[in-house]
Order: structure tokens, then sequence, then C-alpha cells
């Protein structure tokens, strides 16, 4: 059995072999040295939450309610604050304490660098969310077995994590495979006395996954995107799904790739200070194409069910030369009605 | 920190009334370096903001030339742009900008321009009509079909005299209910291809007002012989940002804020959520 075998011959660099002991002993010096986040417990559901204690960490989480998008952009953010008479009184300070988040499976890792590409992207980046970037380790954790709705595979985004990660585990029998992505996830391999991992330890994380590729049985049909979807754009699939739709935005809320935001004044009950924030808002909310006189470029629901699969499967592709979808399923879960796109997408032929 | 995000004060020089419901604010930034250093190109617009009300993209309705100062013609119908009509000369308000694409001035040399307004839609035209009246001899022509529901919405009056007489100018006016005096016509501004002397030969034609005026202008200039190529447009969407970030003014792949709002109406032919 693969499991058995022990960790020997040549050992490989920059990646190394830890019981779950050691692990919680690593996780304790991050602790030490970072503010950490992780998988933790919220009742029954799993979150991505700050970490005092390594026992805490749920290891075998298979999501989270949000993604960790909320690290990099939260749902409120302070863009500056104003006096009406005075003008722009404080402006948002960066923040300069390191950070760890740790435990992030791969389709969450992948969802951060599409919305690199986004938010970092073009004439304008976001120094903000570059700034948490970069002052964030990223250590990633590879899929042990596939959630209810995941089809990472349809997209290459997991259920192994290949970049955009400082440091990758692998559960393996009785122990963690640790592997850096960069020379900050080395140094922090380098603080371990652990031992090297070895070629067998290697053969045992290519076997799991390769379990895990298996037992993900749902698969969005990526191959014929987005042309099918182009070609199709009045497909009768789109006359169910918008009956289905409640337009509550809550696939919006939990999507790791989701990045639409209003831009808000609060006004406080002096009536002379105040922020300016920006708000997530979702292209599922009526409200959304809502202009002056009460005309509204997307007032029907249709139209909007609509733009947030195309978003994703087509004109992100036409945007950024990827698909805005990672398959982490999220939005098939948090929706009450379960509308999944890879049923549409397999309807309409994909 | 967002820098993308932080307006700037501007001062309110002068307000000129041009209806019921609209006026022309003319501004100028606080700072003077920043006064000096602002360019902009016809067509392109700004993000405005009222502290405690809130931000709305205006375009740029005074000619890029005007040193100084700027000028938006704000039609009080939502918001913020509700806010500033409880504003005087010497208050202030907060910009951002310039944002997107303007109109295609380089491509304007030596042609004709066919320009076709509806309402509010002339804002944004007018700093091309001011460029043509400074300098009438670099282009072959301008004829400017303008349509207003009622003649008490035309905007810009007092300056149609100027307008007209410029050399090679032309002014056709249609309103949708008009009175016996009214010398235009009565119907739809496309009511006035039948008086238009523009060819598709040379011209290129720039339009803006309400996207139901704009997809009829453009159907009514393809079927006169006008190719898709010729045509460009002016486009509205809730913008937040002004920097295609927060997904508001997506159309297909493309952002309005940043790829617009001007586009050559090639670019929007192809667009599988038909606007137009």
């Amino acid at each position: 059995m693969v499991h058995q075998l022990k960790a020997t011959g040549s050992a490989v660099k920059g990646k190394v072999v830890l019981t779950a002991f050691e692990l919680g002993n690593f996780v304790q010096l991050l602790l030490e040295r970072y503010d950490v986040y992780g998988p933790v417990s919220k009742g029954n559901q799993a979150v991505f939450g700050r970490v005092s204690d390594p026992a805490e960490l749920r290891w075998d989480y298979v999501t989270t309610l949000l993604p960790p998008k909320k690290f990099f952009y939260a749902p409120f953010e302070t863009l500056f604050h104003f006096h009406r008479e005075l003008g722009i009184t404080e402006q948002q300070v960066l923040n300069d304490r390191k950070r760890v988040l740790l435990g992030l499976h791969p389709c969450d890792v992948a969802a951060l660098s599409l919305l690199d590409r986004v938010l970092d992207g073009w004439e304008y980046s976001d120094a903000e969310y570059r700034d948490k970037r970069d002052q964030t380790l990223v250590i990633a954790l590879n899929c042990a077995s596939p959630g209810k709705y995941c089809f990472c595979t349809s997209f290459g985004t997991g259920p192994e994590a290949t970049q955009g990660y400082d440091l990758v585990l692998t559960e393996l029998e009785g122990r963690f495979l640790a592997e850096a992505g960069t020379e900050a996830g080395r140094e922090l391999l380098g603080s371990l006395a652990a031992p090297a991992a070895g070629p067998a330890d290697l053969w045992e994380k290519a076997a799991r996954l390769k379990e895990v590729r298996a037992a993900m049985t749902r698969r969005l049909p990526t191959e014929r995107l987005p042309r099918a979807l182009n070609e199709q754009f009045d497909h009768p699939v789109w006359e169910q799904v918008k009956e289905d739709c409640l337009s509550c935005g809550a696939c919006t809320v939990v999507c790791p790739t989701c990045y639409c935001f209003n831009v808000w004044d609060r006004l406080n009950l002096d009536l002379a200070t105040g922020e300016r924030k920006m708000v997530w808002d979702s292209c599922q909310l009526v409200d959304f194409g809502r202009v002056a006189l009460d005309h509204n470029f997307r007032g029907d629901r249709t139209a909007r069910v609509k733009q947030r699969v195309y978003h994703k499967l087509s004109y992100f592709t036409q945007q950024y030369g990827e698909f805005g979808c990672v398959g982490c399923g999220r939005c098939v879960d948090a929706c009450i009605k379960h509308i999944d796109l890879v049923d549409i997408v397999s309807q309409i032929g994909g | 920190m967002r820098k993308d995000f932080l307006p700037a004060p501007a001062r309110i020089e002068r307000i000129v009334r041009q209806t019921y419901d609209t006026h022309t604010y003319t501004l100028a930034f606080e700072d003077l370096d920043l006064r000096q250093s602002y360019a902009f190109a016809p067509g392109q617009f700004n993000m405005l903001s009222l502290f405690g009300i809130g931000e709305a993209p205006l375009s740029i309705s005074s000619w890029h030339g005007q040193p100084d100062t700027f000028d938006h013609t704000v039609r009080s119908v939502g918001t913020v742009t509700d806010a500033m009509t409880h504003l005087g000369v010497g208050d202030r308000v907060w910009i951002r900008g310039p944002y997107g694409h303007g109109w295609p001035v380089p491509e304007l040399q030596g042609r004709n321009i066919l320009l076709v307004a509806g309402g509010i839609g002339l804002a944004p035209l007018r700093p091309l009509i001011a460029e043509f009246v400074a300098r009438p001899e670099a282009y072959a022509g301008l004829e400017i079909l303008y349509g207003a529901r009622k003649t008490d919405d035309q905007l810009f009056t007092a300056e149609y005299g100027v307008w007209a007489a410029a050399p090679g100018a032309a002014l056709r006016l249609a309103v949708d209910r008009g009175t016996p005096s009214f010398p235009g016509r009565v119907g739809p501004v496309t009511a006035l291809f039948d008086d238009m002397t523009s060819r598709p030969e040379n011209t290129v034609v720039v339009t803006c007002g309400p996207e139901i005026m704009m997809k009829f202008v453009v159907r009514g200039l393809l079927a006169r012989g006008f190719t898709p190529e010729q045509i460009y447009v002016s486009l509205e969407r809730r913008m937040e940002c002004g920097v295609a970030k927060c997904g508001h003014c997506m159309i297909g792949p493309l952002y309005v804020c940043k790829d617009g709002p001007v586009f050559r109406y090639t670019a929007l032919s192809n667009i599988l959520e038909k606007i137009l």
C-alpha cells in the first residue's frame, strides 16, 4: 500500500514531511509571528476565521461559507473619511501587519489569482488590495475529498494547487507533505527541523490526488466554451433558470471571484462627518443596473441570471483570457433553488 | 490608499440655467496646479460628488480648449443631481477624472460631422460643437440634428445662433410636441433625416441620447447607406467607480467607463446582450 511506504530515498528541496503534531507546532510558530487565519468551525459549518490555537483548525473541512476574498476586499471598506465643509479628513492607512492565510483549498487559491487580474490589473491597480495581498502569506491545502457541489477539475483549478501559494500542504497517511512555492515559503520551511520529503511521499501525494480527481464526478463541460454560450444566447434553459432565481444575490456573495461593488457615503448623525465606502454589490440584484429616472439597464431577471454565467464563462475569457469560475460549488450550495452552473452549461451543450 | 477614488475639490464659478430642470455648472479646481494640469478629451466624463450625498458620472460639456475651467450640464433627475440644484456660485463639489474614451477627434479632421443628439445627450457633444466653431476650417462641415421633447427642454438655446453661423455648419431641430410657432420638425429626431444634407461619403456620425433614440438613429442611417464603421455612439450606464472595477457598466466584455463611453458602432454590434 502506498501509505505504508516510508519517506526514504533522495530528499527533495523545499519539501518536508510533518506529523500532525509537528504541523500543530508549526502553526504555533506562525501564531507567534503573524496574524493567522484558517478554516475554523462556525456551528456545523467552516469559515475562514482568526486562529488562536492550532487545535481550532479544521484540516478536514470541505468548503467554507465565504471565500477568502473577504481578507483582501472586505464587504465594507472605507475609502476615506470626510467632513462636508473641511473635505477629506482621513485616508485609509495601509496595514503593515503580516498575516498568514492557512488551509486554502486550490480553487480558492486560483480565485485569488483571478481577483488579482481584475483588482490589480489594467491601467488602475487597487493599491490597498495589492498591499493586503503582499502582506499575506498563503498556505494552501490540497483537497482530500471533493465536496457535494465541487467541479474544480473542469477548470484545472483543483484538487491540487499548482501556483499562487507560498506553501502547500497535502495530507498523507499519518503525516502532511509541505512544499514551498515561493522563497517566503522556503524560509518558513527552513525554520523547521522536519525531515525532507522523498520520492515516496510525492508518489503518495500523486496517488491521493488521483483518487480525489476520480471521486469528483461533477463536470462542467468547458471544451466548447465560450463558443457554445455565445452561439446560443437565447437558449430556452434561461427561461427555467429565470423562473427558479429569486434575485437574492447569495451566489455572488459566496463566489470567490465576484468583485462588483457600490460606492456609498455614510453620513453620521451630526450630518457633517461621514465616510465613503466600497460595499459588495451583486449583478443579481434588481438595482444593479438602475440609473436616474428609474431606468434599469438590466431590469429583466433573465438578463441578470445570464449576466452572472456569461461573465464567468464567456466575458471573463475575453477580458482576461481565463474562465472566471474555479468550480468551488459555493454558488450552488448557497442558492435556495440550487441553480447549478454545471446543469445550465450541460443543457446548453458546452 | 485607493488614490483612484480620491476626488479633488472644485468651486462653482458660474451657473447657467438651461431649462426648468437642467443647469450648466462651470467648475474650477481649487488646486492651481491641478487647474493647469487637468486635461480632458471631448466625450470624456468625470465622477462628481457631494459628500454625504454620493457620486455620479457626468459628461463634460465644455470645449477642451477652455482654460482653467470645465462645464457639467446637469439635469436634476437623481440623488446627486437633485442635490446640485441647491448649490450656488462659490460652493464646492468634488471631482475625479477624466475617465473613458471620448469622440474620435483625430478621425474627424477634414471630415463632415453628422451630430445626432436627443435631450440631455447634447451635453457630451457640446465640446465637439465648440471645437468645430473654434476651428471650422479643420472640418468639411457640421450638421447638427437635435431632438427634444418640447422646446422648453432644448439645451444651449443661447448658443444656437453662434453654432449655425459657423462656416459649414447647419442646425436642425425637432421636438416631440411642437407649438405652432416652432420652425423645426415635430416628431423624433430621425424625422430630420429627410432634411439633412450629410451623405455617407466623407461623413462621421456622432450620436448621444436615450438608447431607444440611438437605436433608431443607427437603423435609419444604415438604411440610408451609412456604414457601421462611420457611426460613433455614447452610452450611459450606472457607474460606481469609473475605473473598470465595480462591474456596473459592463456590457458583454466591455466596460462603458473604460472602453467607452464613446464606442464605434461596430464594437457594439457583436455584443450578445443586444443594446442598439
